[in-house]
């Protein structure tokens, strides 16, 4: 989503996000069910990946459009719709995964590539990146694998990645809603993504291993 | 390096990079250099690291092969009456107010 769409739409339609704001104010439920139909995929896309559920995604779904018809009066025109009620989104969604659950949690050093001490990495333990994309099975149990490693990490880090590399959003549209810097943003997501990347691996070196494969950097 | 399956020859996996160093690269430069972002000078350099160096190719690979399996977990599919469903839950909660 380009930043210019953000404020006419994503649809190609006449009416801009702050139209309908407008006319969702003046209680236009006309314009309700089109704010509706503009971004409910959005935000179920969203909410699924902070809650890995698809019913949990749904009634999260719902409640972030209820507390969007609520809070419609206290939007500050002068900002960026989608980035506001992006955050309102995300927020519904984390509020319902604390209910759900106390999420466990890793630190974002616990899970890095190794290097030796004159700064070579340590190759022992990388997986096969053939088999992301060869083998049909694979790539999908990597995926909820994949997942599983983004659900560990803290949320500032779980956002980045998720916005970026699975809803492939904007990194200037992803700092804004999330109020950061893009150094920052940059900093976080290559961290996740390394993250990820090791956890994957650590997970394909049994398989390395009983295949008798082995290295030392 | 030790051995690798069946006796096959082993894979030369030593770095051989003299200028930027693989943690250097995989952990400060490789953001900018998949995103597009990074000067061209250190581009080159960080190139002519990987010609050097194939334990950073393979890191490449994987770390690639990873942004591939995310853009993977996006839910392709969104329940079809969700639109219609989110409406009239909020006229019902709105409607009891």
């Amino acid at each position: 989503m380009s930043e210019k769409s953000v404020d006419q739409g994503h649809d190609g339609r006449d009416l801009s996000d702050l139209d309908l704001v407008r006319r969702i104010k003046a209680g236009d439920e006309e314009a309700l069910a089109q704010m509706i139909e503009r971004y409910h995929a959005r935000v179920y896309s969203l909410s699924y990946g902070v809650l890995r559920n698809a019913e949990d995604a749904e009634e999260s779904t719902q409640d972030t459009f209820l507390t969007l018809y609520r809070k419609i009066e206290k939007f500050d025109e002068s900002k960026k719709f989608f980035s506001w009620f992006y955050r309102v989104a995300l927020n519904q969604a984390y509020s319902r995964a604390r209910r759900r659950k106390a999420s466990a949690k890793v630190s974002i050093q616990e899970h890095l590539p190794r290097f030796s001490e004159d700064g070579h990495l340590v190759s022992v333990d990388w997986p096969d990146a053939s088999v992301a994309v060869e083998d049909e099975a694979s790539a999908r149990e990597l995926a909820a694998r994949a997942a599983e490693f983004i659900e560990e990490l803290p949320r500032a880090y779980r956002d980045v990645i998720w916005m970026a590399d699975v809803e492939e959003m904007p990194a200037a549209e992803i700092a804004e809603i999330l109020g950061i810097s893009i150094a920052a943003l940059k900093s976080r997501l290559h961290r996740a993504r390394l993250h990820v990347r090791q956890r994957l691996a650590e997970i394909s070196r049994p398989a390395l291993s009983a295949a008798g494969a082995g290295a030392a950097g | 390096m030790k051995k690798t399956k069946k006796g096959a020859a082993p894979p030369e996996i030593h770095c051989h990079a003299e200028e930027l160093s693989c943690k250097s690269l995989v952990m400060e430069a490789l953001y900018d250099f998949e995103e597009g972002t990074m000067p061209e000078t250190e581009r080159r350099e960080l190139e002519r690291h990987l010609e050097a160096c194939p334990p950073c190719v393979r890191f490449l690979d994987s770390y690639r092969a990873t942004g591939r399996t995310l853009r993977a977990l996006k839910p392709r599919e969104v329940p079809s009456t969700l639109a219609r469903t989110v409406f009239e839950f909020v006229k019902a909660r709105c409607a009891k107010k």
